[in-house]
């Protein structure tokens, strides 16, 4: 038997408070940080006018390590997703059951909706105004379709590492957490200045919630853009090495 | 094999059994049963606890040794 449903929501909401929290708190932080330079061109929106790509680097890593700690603290409770493409993958492959998807989702926007608002209250006004509370949009000059296969491909390694070092059982065990959470940072580090790098509509939710009811922000125009790329990465990732490993 | 406790009390008992960490031949009045939950599985699923617990014999000090606070 497995640990309950309602234990392993919690787990997944504060794993998800965890990713949000400290992952989306390094981009508002470092928008910040940037805030009164004068970026060269409209794709360059503060994060990259200190450090270049290692700003972006900066931020993959506040995300991976954050995803790293939830799942070794987590992953045997619920599994630690932290992320509803991750669930819908597993579900899409028969190995989580369907009853367990939508809370483990709602679980997940619960703890990212609450991450995005403490952020906003720790941090104060500027959180908002200046970080947009590390909401994801597509880049100067990327398009909507463009964005989505940009996310559909980050989600899409993602989940190919998940399936490699962690659901394959001949993984080497113990790596699954360290490996996940670097594969994130690589990923961020390349696609963060194109489409914010979600990889996950969880993560794009809450501050989307924040800078709505907050400042009156609307940005749900681009969440199709965080729900269907990852979701289509992320399952075609898991069919795709399924089907490797098939004799 | 005859049972470690039992020896020391000049009784001379058959042992059923052996503690698993130091090996020494129990009778049924002296062994210690410690069965373990076994857990299989992990990230990212979460991890399921099998319906049956393995056995486990332990001697006395042995139980001791690892349980007493
Ligand atoms: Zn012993
Ligand atoms: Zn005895």
């Amino acid at each position: 038997m497995t640990i309950s449903l309602g234990k392993r929501c919690v787990a997944e909401a504060v794993g998800m408070f965890i990713l949000v929290f400290f992952g989306t708190g390094a981009a508002i932080v470092t928008l910040m940080l940037a805030a009164g330079t004068t970026p060269a061109t409209p794709f360059n929106i503060g994060i990259g006018a200190l450090g270049g790509l290692g700003d972006w680097l900066a931020i993959g890593l506040a995300f991976g390590i954050a995803i790293a700690g939830s799942i070794y603290a987590l992953g045997r409770i619920s599994g630690c997703h932290i992320n509803p493409a991750v669930t819908i993958a597993l579900y899409a492959t028969r190995r989580l059951p369907g009853k367990d998807v939508v809370p483990y989702i709602a679980a997940q926007l619960v703890g990212a909706a609450a991450a995005s608002l403490l952020l906003a209250w720790v941090i104060g006004p500027d959180a908002v105004t200046i970080g947009g509370l590390g909401a994801t949009a597509p880049f100067a000059g990327i398009g909507y379709l463009q964005a989505i296969v940009i996310e559909a491909i980050g989600t899409f390694l993602l989940m190919l590492v998940i399936m490699g070092v962690a659901v394959d059982e001949r993984a080497t065990p113990g790596f699954a957490g360290l490996m996940v959470g670097l594969a994130v940072a690589g990923i961020i580090t390349t696609t963060g200045n194109l489409t914010g790098a979600s990889l996950n509509p969880a993560r794009t939710f809450g501050p989307y919630l924040g800078d709505w009811l907050l400042a009156g922000q609307s940005l749900w125009e681009f969440f199709p853009i965080y729900i269907i790329g990852p979701i289509v990465g992320a399952v075609l990732a898991a069919f795709l090495y399924d089907y490797l490993t098939s004799e | 094999m005859k049972c470690y406790y039992c020896a020391l009390e000049g009784k001379d008992s058959e042992a059923v059994a052996i503690c698993i960490v130091c090996g020494m031949g129990l009778c049924m009045d002296h062994i210690i049963r410690k069965d373990i939950d076994v857990w299989e599985g992990g990230y990212p699923l979460p991890s399921k606890r099998v319906k049956t617990p393995m056995p486990r014999i332990l001697c006395p000090e042995c139980y001791n040794a690892l349980y007493a606070k």
